[in-house]
C-alpha cells in the first residue's frame, strides 16, 4: 500500500529530476514513457486494493515527514516570492509574504503538533488518482514529439525541454499528493506546488506575453494560497485538528468554521479559474499545447474543484452551500456566453473548461448524493474529452499553422484522422449517450430544486450546444479520391486514439463505474442500476440501451455514408452557374465572383470585452454573498 | 412488454401522424387563403417521390447527418412512448438537431451555412424554455419521467399556464412556422433559398422530412401532456393549439433571429420563471 503511494507521489518527482539533469532526448523519452506506464499501473493497482483508512507517514530519508513538508512549504513560498521580486509584481510579493507570516503564526503558535495521518484514500481520491495518472501520463507522452516539433519551430540553440518535462512530471506527482493528502498542511503544500508548476509551464516559452500571463496566473493563485491559509486557520481554530477526515466527519460547526471552509472554497475557485479568476486560465493557452491540456483536463483546475468537492460535507446544509452552487452555476452560464463570441479554438476550449468546472462546483454546492455523483462523473469524463480536444487542437495547429476554427474549415479533406477524432471528441462533450452529457443531465435533475441554479443551467446548456455544434460541422468535408494518407507521429497518434476510445467506451461503462466507484460513497446511493440503465426516483438514463440503439443507428449511417462514391457528387447551389473552382461562381460579365460564409459569433450580444467586466463584477458580488452566507 | 408495444406504436404512428398533420396543415392554410390546397396525403406523395430520386450530395457527411437526424428523431419519439425521462428525450432529440446543423455546415454553400447558423440560433432560443418546462413538470409530479404525468388528477395546464404559453414559442420554432421560420421556410423562394435544407436533396431530403414529422409528433406530444387527465380535452387542447399555430403562421411576417432571441429569451423565459416561482412557492 504505502509503496504504491510513494510510487504515485515520488516517482514523478524522481523522473522529473532525471529529465532535468540528463539532457539526452532518448533518456527523456524513455523516462517519460516508463513513468507513464508505472503511474498507470500503480493507479490501477491502488484502485484494485480499494479505499484505505488514513495512514501515517513516518519519515522520508530519515527526516520526519511533517517537518519536511513544513520546510518545503517555506522554501516554496520563498521561491514564489523571488519570482515576485524578479517580475516586480507587488501582488505576488504581498500575497506570499502574508501567507508566510500567517503560516509562521499558525505553525508556531496555533497548532499543537499532534501526529496526524498524512495520507488517505477514499473513493474520490482514488478516482482522482486514476484521472491524473492515466490522462496526465498520456498528455506527457503526447508532449514528447510535440515539444520536439515545437522547438524546431522556435529554432532554439539550447533545448529547454529538460526544464519543461521537469515541471510537467513534477505536476503529476504533486497532483497525486494533493488528492491523497489527509493532513490539511500537506494538502496546502501540494496546492502550492501546483501553483509553482503552472507558473513555470505557462511562462515556458519566455515570450513577452507568456511571461505576462504566467505572472498573472501566479498572483491569482497566490491569492488562492492566501485564502487557503486563512481558511485553514479559521477551521483549525474551531475544530482543533489538521486531520481532514476528522474535519469532514464533524460536518458544519458554527459560523467561524464554515467561514473557514468558505475561504478554502475561494482557494478552490481561484485554482479552478472560476469567474472572476478566469483570466489566468485563458492566458495559459500561450503555453505549448500539452501544458494547456494538462492544466485544463487532469491537473491544476481539477485541484480546485477537488478542494471544493472534498470539503462538501463540511458545509452541507449551510447557506455557504447554496452560495457555492449559485457561484458555480453563474460561471457555467457566463463562460458559455463568453465562448459564443470566440473563434480561437484554444479559447473556446478554455472557456468551455471553466464553464464545465463551474458546473462541477455548482454540483458540489447542491450537495445531494445525486449532485455529488454528477460532479465526480463530470470530472472523469470532462478530463478525458477535454484533454483529447486540446491534443487535437495542438495536432491541428502544428498541421495547418492556426488555431482559429475558421481556418479549420474542411479539415477532413486533408487530415481525415485528426478531423474525425476531433469530431468524435466534440460529440462526446455535447451529446447523449456520452458521459459528459449524462453528468449534465444528473446535474440538471439535481438542480431542479433550486430555481436560481436551474435557470442558469438551462441557459448555459443551450449556449454550450451552439459553440460545439458549429465547430464540429465546419470540420467536415469531402476527401478527393486517392488523396495522400495523413501522416502522424506514432506518439501523437497513440494518446489521441487511446483518449478517443476512452471517451466513448468509458461512457458506455458508466453504469459499472458508478456501481463500483461512486455508489459506495453514499449511505443512500442516488441510482440503482438495471440492464445498464441508471434509475433514480426522479428519472432514469438508459445508458446501455441508448448506446446500443444510437450506436447501431450511427454505424448504419456511417455505412450509408461510406458508399458515397456511388452517389453523384455535385457542386453546391449558388444561384448562378458554378465555375468548377471551389468558392466562386460565374457572376455578371461572365467573371468569377468569390463567396464565403463564416460562423456567427454574435459580436453585438456576446462581445468578450463588453461582457467580461460585467460578469467579473457580478461574480465578485456573488462570492461576497457566498462568504457572507457562511457567517 | 407493454413498453415494447408502445415503442413500436410510436415508431409507426410518428411518421403517419406527422405526415397527416403536415397535409392537414396545408389544407387549412389553403382554406385561410381561399385556395383549395393539395390532397391531405400530399406530404406522403412528396416524400415517396423524393425517395425515388437520384442520390446526389455535395458531401458524404450529409448522408451520415441525414440518417443520424432521422434515427435520433425516431428514438426520441420511441422514448416518449416508452414513458422515458423528459430530459433524456430532449437530449436525444438534440442529437438530431445538432447533426442536421453539422450536415448543412459540411457543404460549402453560403445558403446552407447561413441557414445552419440560424438553426443554431433557434436551438439557442427554444432549448432553455423546454428545459424549464420539464423542470415545471418535475415540480408538479416529483419526477422527470412521463409515467408520473399520467398519475396526476389535475391537468398540468392548471398549474403551468404560463409554461404552456412559453412552450408555444418552442412549438412554433420547432414546426418552422412564421415568425420563426428563418433557418429554412416552407417556401423555397426566400433570401436563403431553403436555408439549412438547401443542399439536402432526393432521398436524403426525404429522410429529413420524415425526421421532421417525428419531431412534430414529439412536440405535440409534449403539449398533450398538459391535459393528461381527459382524452377529449387533450384533443381539444391540441387542436386549438395547432389551429393557433396555423393562424400565427399565416398572419405573421418572417422575423429576424435577433428579434426571436430577444422575444423568446425575455418573454418565454420570463413567463417560465414566473410560473416556476409559483410552483416553488406552492
Amino acid at each position: 500500500m504505502s509503496n504504491l503511494l510513494f510510487l504515485l507521489i515520488l516517482l514523478p518527482a524522481v523522473a522529473a529530476v532525471v529529465c532535468y539533469f540528463v539532457r539526452s532526448s532518448a533518456v527523456r523519452t524513455l523516462t517519460v514513457l516508463a513513468t507513464g506506464a508505472v503511474l498507470t499501473a500503480a493507479s490501477l493497482a491502488l484502485l484494485g486494493q480499494g479505499i484505505f483508512d488514513p495512514l501515517t507517514v513516518g519519515s522520508v530519508l530519515g527526516i520526519p515527514s511533517d517537518f519536511l513538508v513544513t520546510v518545503l512549504d517555506f522554501a516554496l513560498l520563498g521561491v514564489i516570492f523571488m519570482y515576485g521580486v524578479k517580475h516586480r509584481n507587488l501582488l505576488i510579493q504581498g500575497f506570499t509574504l502574508a501567507q508566510a507570516a500567517l503560516l509562521v503564526w499558525f505553525e508556531l503558535v496555533m497548532v499543537k503538533h499532534a501526529a496526524v495521518p498524512a495520507l488517505a484514500g477514499d473513493q474520490l481520491s482514488l478516482i482522482m488518482v486514476l484521472v491524473i495518472s492515466i490522462v496526465g501520463s498520456l498528455i506527457c507522452i503526447f508532449a514528447i514529439p510535440y515539444m520536439k516539433e515545437h522547438e524546431e519551430h522556435l529554432h532554439l540553440k539550447k533545448s529547454r525541454q529538460p526544464q519543461f518535462f521537469f515541471f510537467l512530471l513534477l505536476f503529476l506527482g504533486a497532483m497525486n499528493g494533493l488528492v491523497l493528502s489527509n493532513n490539511i498542511l500537506w494538502l496546502y503544500f501540494f496546492f502550492e506546488v501546483t501553483t509553482l508548476c503552472s507558473f513555470m509551464l505557462i511562462g515556458h516559452d519566455a515570450t513577452e506575453v507568456a511571461v505576462k500571463n504566467s505572472v498573472r496566473a501566479l498572483w491569482m493563485n497566490s491569492l488562492g494560497g492566501l485564502a487557503f491559509v486563512l481558511g485553514m486557520m479559521l477551521v483549525y481554530s474551531k475544530v482543533g485538528t489538521l486531520d481532514i477526515s476528522a474535519i469532514l466527519a464533524g460536518g458544519p460547526q458554527g459560523a467561524l468554521m464554515v467561514t473557514g471552509v468558505g475561504f478554502l472554497c475561494l482557494a478552490g475557485f481561484t485554482k479552478a479559474a472560476q469567474v472572476p479568476f478566469q483570466s489566468w486560465l485563458l492566458g495559459a493557452m500561450v503555453a505549448p499545447t500539452p501544458v494547456s491540456a494538462l492544466l485544463h483536463s487532469s491537473t491544476m483546475v481539477k485541484a480546485g474543484v477537488y478542494v471544493v468537492l472534498r470539503f462538501a460535507p463540511a458545509y452541507s446544509g449551510t447557506l455557504l452551500s447554496d452560495g457555492v452552487a449559485v457561484c458555480g452555476a453563474f460561471t457555467f452560464l457566463a463562460c458559455a456566453a463568453l465562448c459564443i463570441g470566440q473563434s480561437n479554438g484554444k479559447k473556446i476550449l478554455a472557456y468551455s473548461t471553466v464553464s464545465n468546472l463551474g458546473l462541477i462546483i455548482c454540483c458540489a454546492g447542491l450537495n445531494t448524493p445525486l449532485a455529488i455523483t454528477a460532479a465526480v462523473l463530470l470530472i472523469i469524463f470532462h478530463a478525458i474529452s477535454k484533454s483529447l480536444l486540446f491534443l487535437c487542437v495542438g495536432a491541428i495547429e502544428q498541421a495547418i499553422g492556426s488555431r482559429d476554427i475558421e481556418d479549420m474549415r474542411g479539415l477532413y479533406a486533408k487530415f481525415p484522422r485528426t478531423a474525425t477524432i476531433t469530431i468524435i471528441g466534440i460529440l462526446t462533450m455535447l451529446l447523449p449517450p456520452f458521459g459528459v452529457l449524462m453528468s449534465k443531465w444528473m446535474a440538471m435533475e439535481a438542480a431542479s430544486a433550486n430555481i436560481y441554479v436551474i435557470v442558469m443551467l438551462a441557459m448555459g446548456s443551450a449556449l454550450t450546444m451552439v459553440y460545439w455544434a458549429r465547430w464540429g460541422g465546419l470540420l467536415m468535408a469531402t476527401r478527393e479520391a486517392g488523396a495522400a494518407p495523413e501522416k502522424q507521429a506514432g506518439l501523437i497518434r497513440m494518446p489521441l486514439t487511446v483518449l478517443c476510445l476512452g471517451a466513448v467506451f468509458l461512457s458506455l461503462a458508466s453504469p459499472w463505474i458508478y456501481n463500483s466507484m461512486l455508489a459506495p460513497m453514499f449511505d443512500a446511493p442516488p441510482f440503482t442500476v438495471s440492464f445498464g440503465s441508471l434509475d433514480a426516483a426522479t428519472g432514469s438514463f438508459a445508458v446501455v440501451p441508448l448506446f446500443i440503439v444510437l450506436g447501431l443507428g450511427a454505424l448504419y449511417a456511417v455505412k450509408a455514408a461510406s458508399g458515397f462514391r456511388k452517389v453523384k457528387i455535385v457542386a453546391p447551389y449558388l444561384s448562378g452557374s458554378n465555375t468548377g473552382d471551389e468558392g466562386t461562381y460565374i457572376g455578371p460579365m461572365n467573371s468569377p465572383v468569390p463567396f464565403s460564409a463564416g460562423n456567427m459569433y454574435l459580436g453585438e450580444l456576446f462581445a468578450e470585452g463588453k461582457l467580461t467586466p460585467i460578469f467579473n463584477a457580478l461574480a465578485v458580488a456573488l462570492i461576497v454573498l457566498m462568504l457572507g452566507g457562511a457567517l | 412488454m407493454d413498453t415494447l408495444i408502445l415503442v413500436i406504436i410510436g415508431l409507426v404512428a410518428g411518421p403517419v401522424l406527422g405526415g397527416l398533420i403536415a397535409g392537414l396543415d396545408r389544407r387549412v392554410t389553403a382554406w385561410f387563403q381561399s385556395r383549395q390546397g393539395p390532397p391531405i396525403m400530399q406530404a406522403f406523395y412528396d416524400v415517396a417521390k423524393l425517395l425515388g430520386k437520384e442520390k446526389m450530395v455535395v458531401n458524404q457527411w450529409q448522408i451520415l447527418c441525414a440518417w443520424v437526424y432521422m434515427i435520433a428523431a425516431a428514438v426520441s419519439v420511441a422514448l416518449f412512448f416508452a414513458q422515458g425521462d423528459l430530459l433524456v428525450i430532449f437530449f436525444v432529440q438534440a442529437v438530431g438537431a445538432v447533426f442536421l446543423v453539422m450536415g448543412a455546415m459540411s457543404a460549402k454553400s453560403p445558403y446552407s451555412q447561413v441557414g445552419a447558423q440560424r438553426e443554431l440560433m433557434q436551438i439557442l432560443a427554444y432549448e432553455p424554455v423546454l428545459i424549464l418546462v420539464f423542470v415545471g413538470i418535475y415540480l408538479v409530479t416529483g419526477s422527470f419521467s412521463i409515467s408520473a404525468v399520467w398519475e396526476l388528477e389535475q391537468p398540468l395546464l392548471a398549474k403551468m399556464p404560463l409554461l404552456y404559453l412559453a412552450l408555444g414559442f418552442a412549438l412554433t420554432i420547432k414546426l418552422r412556422k412564421s415568425p420563426f421560420d428563418f433557418s429554412t421556410s416552407h417556401h423555397g423562394h426566400q433570401e436563403l433559398v431553403k436555408g439549412v435544407l438547401t443542399e439536402y436533396s432526393g432521398p436524403y431530403l426525404a429522410l429529413i422530412e420524415i425526421a421532421h414529422w417525428y419531431e412534430t409528433v414529439l412536440v405535440l406530444g409534449l403539449c398533450a401532456l398538459f391535459w393528461s387527465t381527459n382524452v377529449v380535452w387533450m384533443a381539444v387542447l391540441l387542436l386549438g393549439t395547432y389551429m393557433l399555430e396555423i393562424l400565427v403562421d399565416n398572419t405573421m411576417a418572417r422575423m429576424t433571429w435577433r428579434w426571436m432571441l430577444k422575444r423568446v429569451w425575455l418573454l418565454g423565459m420570463g413567463m417560465s420563471v414566473v410560473n416556476l416561482i409559483w410552483l416553488y412557492a406552492g
